[in-house]
Parts: structure tokens; C-alpha cells; sequence
């Protein structure tokens, strides 16, 4: 079976519900909407997958998020254009991924412990850098990834689906995507094997990176500024939208599908329990408990099939 | 006593039958559509070593796994002293005196050996309820001293030798007062010696009446050390007879369903030159100013006992952990060897001996473990092209790897066929000198027969084998020369034909143990 299935499954039941019980949920306008609103998490989430597929994690994308639109934003009001503030925002998520992996690598420390440390130490140069000041006014121009639409579907879900079908051929049919899933899957052989395990993890940082430094350029478009609190807690939603999808946590099996999966399931979700007129105090229980029941799958799947690596 | 079918008939079963701890009746045992045991019959009597081999998948497991209450078995029944009985779970089967010792040791490796002893059984309590520790200790103590060896019992059980592990289990298995212990394959991470000492506590259960089946794939050891020998098939009971009627070629012919003539293959050779020199490498604790070489189409055998530094010298002339000292040279030229990448380039390749956990990526396909280490080579702008199905065909047939197709799960396949795909895996990358760590670890004589006919092909391609192998039998065999290392030291080299066990075991062990692999039983017990 699939490792992303259950997801596929579990979301065409949910899509299905939702259809019968609002008439509002199956429109093109609310599906399109769905998918403007996971776009960021969604970005994030397909190269978080792939430090999770190798059997690492980073929880420190919130705070990265939040220092990629603070450099982009900046750059966006003091020089305009999309292409400068796209490049600081890169440039700085790349770099932060950079320490990252290479703490993870060279340093040798478990990465749960270097990307808590860079969610919080990210944050506070969010504090120094700002003062604690918002960035405001935002020229259109560097809010075209954002806003901007063609055929009536927003650029962000262009984005998103562009960047999930190179993930998906980049996963299955490169060295390095390849190399990722036997470093997830045993660690030990793959460096008996001959393959560079520190720099296929490292670049699965840098790649986090990377797309966080996109998302913070879609982000900004949508959101037309930039607080000190951005990104806050979407380092775990990012998290919970790969297991939900059905990467193990474990590394070594999931997919590309799989992280997009979990991210639009997140969004159905939301969706449907604000058109089913539920209070918004129910989001987080409804979320934990969506984790609770992916992590449950994995584990009843690895019983049933014996697997005890 | 069930009362079920004809007790007229029941009796007459029974009667002229020796009286057994347990018996097994025609069980079977169904996974899914795979039928693992077939209307097999067992007994084992009280002070008897009853033997139970067979090739890898025969249904040995199975069948013990279902007199320890971990399986039920689909058909058939178990009794135990004459009543039929249905465990479910191995604690019944330790309470009716089953004991079982796994494979795979289930020790608790950060507890101390106290604490191992008393996981998941009562503990002495004081009268202010807490745990006696004291009480404790001297159980312990007296539980191990009752089987011969003096252990601190508060060390952690990780920093205990193999041997000392196996002990451990031991003494946990027999708590309760075991009438039956089945031991798998136990002397697979035991040194010659500490298996004599395995053998020596055996023998003081058998003449206290215990009876103990012995699950193993070490044929000298079922000759010196059983009463009585059971075959398996394919799941099907082959025979059942005296170990004194059987000799070891009748055994193989049982296990394997046809004859065997030979199981080593190894033609005449003419080693050309040197390709792998290894001068003065030391590394602090694992191996000490170590000179070695290889040449072309020669397999030089590296002799030892568990602990000896042989895996640990083989990996760092592959780059795993750098040596602190000395050089390697490969063709008279000396190399800087500082990952497994580097060795790569310089043509060497290690077979590591844990197939599991560091030979294959169990979640893979058997294609993408064969082209596991050749990705970087065969991939074109980083990505993986369509040959690499062709490749990974060619390799599947060459080694004759069977049991599925290319594309299933490696985990489908038995032990054998796994480690031809961890030697296909190597071979890909066309090495020039290969580094063999017990390459017929756990795997059945069918596929331990073709591994050696591939290791002397190829030898005679040229290519340079440094064979790491802890059975005796096999690095007299198939070596051209045999180095031996004791404690991180070269201790002794022979040439082929020069060499007999005994020779090689002094080198060893220092000379202080000369029991020999073969020794008979009577060796055994005057021993102690």
C-alpha cells in the first residue's frame, strides 16, 4: 500500500461529507480558496517531508518563515520588484537552513535539538532586526506571488503544485532523492554502503530552506505585511501535515503526495468546520486529534505487516 | 486430557511411547497462504539433547515458537507431561517449565544483571514494601553460580561479552525451574571457547533431568553435543533418529534434499600481485600495528575470535573509522583512506557481517539495494536512468537470487538470498579487493555452497579477498593463506594446507585453549 492511502482516502470521505452536509463546500471559488490558504504550509511541509523521509525533523521553519518575510519585506519596500525580495528571502532561508544542517552533521547533534534552538534563537534576531516594529506597506509588486491569479487559480496554488511535481520527480527518480530514503530507512547501511549521508542531509536542510524563503514571498503577498509573531506554530503544523499524510516520523518511507496531502487535509478541514458553522475554539482539538489518528495508521500498518526496523 | 475422538485409540498412542517433557502431534502452522509447518510430530525427553536443524524457513522457529505459547498451532495439539495443554502466551509456557532462548537475545542492555534477571517476575520485597535489593543480588549471584560462572551481577548487562549475555538469558530462562529449554542458535555470537562453556552448562542441565532442544546451523556442534536429531523441510518432518546413526553428509543430504558433494568450492589459483598492503595500522582498543596483504585472485582468510579486531581493521581500511596509525597501500601506492567513498574510489569494497542492520535498507526493493552504491555512477545529471532495472536483472541472475521478483520488498526473501543481494550490491561497483565480514553468517547450506562457488569465481577473476570468518571449517577451505588475530594483533600465518584447526585455534586463543571445533562429547564433559 501506498504510504499516502489512508490520507487520499480519509480526504475523499471527509470531501464527501462536506459536499452533503454544506452546499457551499464543492464550488471551484471554495476549493480554490482551500488551497490559496495551505499554500504556504504546504510549501513548507513538501521539504520538511524530505528531512523527515531521513529520519531527521526541523521544527524551526515558524521562526525561519518569519526571518525570510522580515528580509523580504524589507527589501520589497526599500528596493520593490519581486525578484530582489524573492532572492533575500531565499538567500536568508538558505542560509538558515545551512546552520542547521550543519549543525545536525558536522556537529553531530540530534536535529530535534539544533532546530529548537534555531526556532527560538530565529525569533529573537526577528526582535533585534525589527526592534519589535511591524513592516508595513508592502509594494504591490512584491505581492504578486500572493495575490496575482491566472485562469482565476491564485499563483500560490500554481506555486504549490509546481513545486510538488518537481519534489515528486526529484524524489523518485534523483540520486539524492533516492540517497534520502535509504539514509531514512537504515543509516548504518547507507554509510556502509558508500553514500554521503552528511551531505544528503544537509542539502534536506538547505532545501527546507529554500522553500520556506518561497513561502515567506507568498506569505507576504497575502498577508501585505510582517509581524514579529509570523510564522508562529507553523513549524509543527508543517510537521503534523507530513505525518498526517503518512510519511513515517520514523523516516525512510512517505512521498511527495504524501506532504501535499497532509496540508490539504489540514485546509479541508479548517474549511469545513468554519462552513459547518463550528466554533473556531474546536481547530486545535480537531488538529490534535487528526495527528493522533496518523500516527495510530502508521504504527497498526507496521503490526499488521511485521515491520520492525 | 481431552476426551475428544476415540479414547480407545488415544491409548493405544500412548502406550510404548518413552515418556517426553513435551510432545508435539502432527501440528501445522498456516501465515497467510504460506503453510510454515506441516503435520510435524517432536518430542523432547527429560535430560536429552534433542537437535532440531534444518535450512533457513524450515519451520525450526515456528515450530518452537508454538511449544512457547507465541504461536498456536492451527492443527494438531501440544502436550505437556502427558496433558494436552493451549498456551497463550510464552508466560504460560514458562509457568508449565518451557523456557525458551531467542536468537536474538532479549536482554535489557542499559539494566544490570540483577535487574535482567528480574524483569517481569516478582521481586523480594522489605517489609516496608520497597524492592530488597540485597535479596535480589544474592539470587542473582546464586542463580549464575548454579550454572558455573561468577559475573558482578550490578554491572550493566551492555558491557558484557557475548558469551556473558547468553549466560544471562540463560539464567533468566531457567528461573522457575525449566523441565524444558530451547536455545536458538546460541553459540552464533560465541567464540569456540565460550561455546565449550555454553556446552559445559548444558550438560549440568541435562543431568539434572532438564531436557533441551538445540535449534543450530553448526553441524559439529549438533554431532558433540545432541542425544537425538530432528530434520525439517520445507516445513515437513523429515526424520527423527539417534545422533549415533547419522554422520554429517547424511545430515547435509536430510537438510537439503539432494546430495552434496562438496560444499566448498575452491580451485587451484596462482595469486599474482600485490594490490592491498596494510603496514603498522593501529587504532587505540581495536587492533595494534597490523601488517597485511592481499594480492590479485588470492583469498587470504582472517582467523580469530569474536573481539579479535578483525571487523574493525576491515572497516577502516574501508574508511569507517580512520586509522591512527600505519599506512594502506594499494598497488605500491600509499592512499589516504578517510570515508567509505574514498575506499570506493580506490576500488575496495566491505561485505559487512550484519546483513540486517547494516548490509541492506530493509523498506527497499532488492533493485534499488543492488544499485544502492552505484547510483553516483550510473546516474546521469543526478538522476537515476532506466538501465538501472537492466543492471539490477543481470546481478538478481548472475548470483541467482530467488524467492521474487526484483521490484518486491528485500525483506521477502529468506537470509541466503538476502546476503546475495548484499554481495550483488558490492559486486556493482566492480571492486578489485573485496572485504568479506562472515559472509555465510545464519544462512542455509544451499546458499552458503553458491556463496562459496562466488567468492572462488571471483577469486579467479583477479579480484583480491580478504575473508573474515569465524567457522573454521570455512577459512581452511577457501583460503590461499590465513591470518590470525588475537586481541588486535597478527598472531600467526598459514600458508594453505599448512595450517590445521588446531594450529589456527592456538594463534587464537594463545595457546590456553586448544579445544578444537570438533571435539566429541566425551571431550566435552571430561573437560569440566
Amino acid at each position: 500500500m501506498r504510504p499516502e492511502a489512508p490520507a487520499l482516502l480519509f480526504l475523499a470521505v471527509l470531501g464527501a461529507a462536506f459536499t452533503l452536509t454544506s452546499d457551499r463546500f464543492l464550488s471551484a471559488t471554495n476549493l480554490e480558496s482551500i488551497l490559496v490558504s495551505v499554500a504556504v504550509l504546504g510549501t513548507i511541509a513538501l521539504a520538511v517531508n524530505q528531512v523527515i523521509l531521513c529520519g531527521e525533523i526541523d521544527i524551526s521553519t515558524g521562526s525561519m518563515m518569519g526571518l525570510c518575510a522580515v528580509a523580504a519585506g524589507a527589501v520589497a519596500v526599500s528596493y520593490g520588484g519581486l525578484i530582489l525580495p524573492l532572492l533575500a528571502g531565499v538567500g536568508v532561508g538558505a542560509l538558515a537552513g545551512a546552520v542547521n544542517g550543519f549543525l545536525v552533521t558536522v556537529g553531530r547533534i540530534p536535529s530535534i535539538i539544533v532546530t529548537l534552538g534555531m526556532l527560538y534563537a530565529l525569533r529573537g534576531v526577528i526582535l533585534l532586526v525589527t526592534g519589535g516594529t511591524w513592516i508595513t506597506g508592502i509594494p504591490e509588486s512584491a505581492r504578486v506571488l500572493g495575490t496575482g491569479s491566472t485562469f482565476g487559480i491564485g499563483y500560490p496554488v500554481i506555486l504549490l503544485f509546481v513545486l510538488f511535481l518537481i519534489m515528486e520527480l526529484v524524489s523518485r527518480h534523483s540520486t539524492w532523492g533516492r540517497n534520502v530514503f535509504a539514509v531514512g530507512g537504515n543509516r548504518r547501511a547507507a554509510r556502509f554502503a558508500g553514500l554521503p549521508i552528511d551531505r544528503v542531509r544537509f542539502l534536506a536542510f538547505v532545501l527546507v530552506g529554500v522553500f520556506v524563503g518561497v513561502a515567506s514571498v507568498v506569505y507576504l503577498g497575502r498577508a501585505g505585511s510582517v509581524q514579529t509573531n509570523t510564522g508562529t506554530g507553523l513549524e509543527l503544523q508543517a510537521v503534523a501535515a507530513v505525518v498526517i499524510g503518512g510519511t513515517s516520523i520514523s523516516g525512510g518511507r512517505g512521498s511527495s503526495l504524501a506532504a501535499l496531502t497532509g496540508a490539504v487535509l489540514i485546509g479541508v478541514i479548517l474549511n469545513g468546520l468554519v462552513l459547518l458553522g463550528v466554533p473556531g475554539i474546536w481547530q486545535q482539538a480537531v488538529l490534535g486529534a487528526l495527528i493522533l489518528l496518523a500516527v495510530a495508521t502508521d504504527v497498526l500498518r507496521r503490526r499488521l505487516v511485521g515491520d520492525k526496523a | 486430557m481431552s476426551l475428544s475422538g476415540d479414547p480407545g485409540a488415544q491409548r493405544a498412542a500412548t502406550v510404548g511411547e518413552e515418556p517426553a517433557v513435551f510432545r508435539l502431534r502432527n501440528v501445522t502452522k498456516h501465515f497467510g497462504g504460506v503453510t510454515a509447518v506441516e503435520e510435524v510430530g517432536f518430542d523432547l525427553r527429560p535430560g536429552e539433547v534433542h537437535a532440531l536443524v534444518g535450512e533457513n524457513g524450515a519451520g525450526k522457529s515456528t515450530l518452537m515458537k508454538m511449544v512457547h505459547g507465541l504461536y498456536r498451532p492451527d492443527e494438531g495439539m501440544l502436550e505437556v507431561g502427558g496433558e494436552v495443554v493451549e498456551f497463550s502466551s510464552p508466560r504460560d509456557a514458562e509457568t508449565a517449565g518451557i523456557a525458551m532462548i531467542p536468537q536474538e537475545l532479549d536482554l535489557f542492555p542499559e539494566l544490570s544483571v540483577t535487574e535482567n534477571l528480574f524483569v517481569g517476575r516478582p521481586r523480594p520485597r522489605t517489609g516496608w514494601g520497597g524492592l530488597d535489593r540485597n535479596a535480589m543480588r544474592a539470587e542473582a549471584r546464586r542463580r549464575l553460580s548454579s550454572l558455573g560462572v561468577d559475573l558482578d551481577v550490578t554491572t550493566t548487562v551492555k558491557r558484557l561479552s557475548a558469551a556473558n549475555q547468553q549466560i544471562v538469558a540463560i539464567a533468566r530462562a531457567l528461573v522457575g525451574e525449566a523441565q524444558a529449554v530451547v536455545m536458538d542458535e546460541p553459540t552464533a555470537s560465541l567464540t569456540e571457547r565460550e561455546t565449550q562453556q555454553l556446552f559445559g552448562i548444558i550438560s549440568d542441565l541435562t543431568s539434572g533431568g532438564v531436557g533441551v532442544v538445540y535449534i543450530s546451523h553448526r553441524l559439529e556442534e549438533v554431532f558433540a553435543i545432541s542425544d537425538r536429531i530432528t530434520v525439517l523441510r520445507d516445513g515437513h518432518h523429515i526424520t527423527t533418529a539417534p545422533t549415533s546413526e547419522l554422520d554429517a553428509e547424511e545430515l547435509v543430504r536430510l537438510m537439503v534434499g539432494r546430495p552434496l558433494h562438496e560444499l566448498f568450492t575452491r580451485s587451484a589459483s596462482s595469486p599474482g600481485e600485490v594490490t592491498l598492503e596494510v603496514r603498522g595500522l593501529s587504532r587505540a582498543g581495536e587492533f595494534e600495528d597490523v601488517d597485511l596483504v592481499v594480492r590479485r585472485g588470492e583469498i587470504v582468510g582472517l582467523s580469530g575470535l569474536v573481539g579479535a579486531g578483525r571487523s574493525e581493521l576491515a572497516q577502516s581500511i574501508f574508511g569507517i573509522h580512520s586509522p591512527e596509525a600505519g599506512e594502506i597501500r594499494i598497488d605500491g601506492d600509499g592512499v589516504r583512506i578517510r570515508s567509505p567513498q574514498a575506499a570506493m574510489e580506490q576500488g575496495i569494497f566491505y561485505v559487512p557481517e550484519e546483513r540486517r542492520s547494516q548490509g541492506l535498507i530493509l523498506p527497499f526493493s532488492i533493485k534499488n539495494n543492488i544499485t544502492l552504491s552505484i547510483l553516483d555512477r550510473i546516474s546521469r545529471f543526478g538522476f537515476v536512468p532506466r538501465g538501472e532495472r537492466q543492471t539490477a536483472d543481470r546481478f538478481a541472475r548472475e548470483l541467482s537470487i530467488r524467492g521474487a521478483k526484483v521490484s518486491d520488498p528485500v525483506n521477502r526473501l529468506s537470509g541466503g538470498n538476502q546476503q546475495k543481494v548484499v554481495l550483488a550490491k558490492s559486486l556493482a561497483r566492480e571492486p578489485q579487493i573485496l572485504l568479506l565480514d562472515e559472509p555465510t553468517r545464519g544462512i542455509d547450506v544451499g546458499a552458503k555452497s553458491e556463496i562459496y562457488r562466488l567468492i572462488d569465481d571471483l577469486a579467479k577473476e583477479g579480484k583480491a579477498i580478504l575473508l573474515i570468518s569465524s567457522e573454521l571449517e570455512e577459512v581452511l577451505s577457501m583460503s590461499d593463506r590465513i591470518v590470525v588475530m588475537r586481541e588486535g594483533r597478527v598472531t600467526g600465518e598459514f600458508a594453505r594446507g599448512e595450517a590445521s584447526q588446531e594450529q589456527v585455534m592456538t594463534a587464537a586463543t594463545g595457546g590456553k585453549d586448544r579445544q578444537a571445533s570438533n571435539g566429541s562429547r566425551e571431550e566435552t564433559s571430561r573437560d569440566e
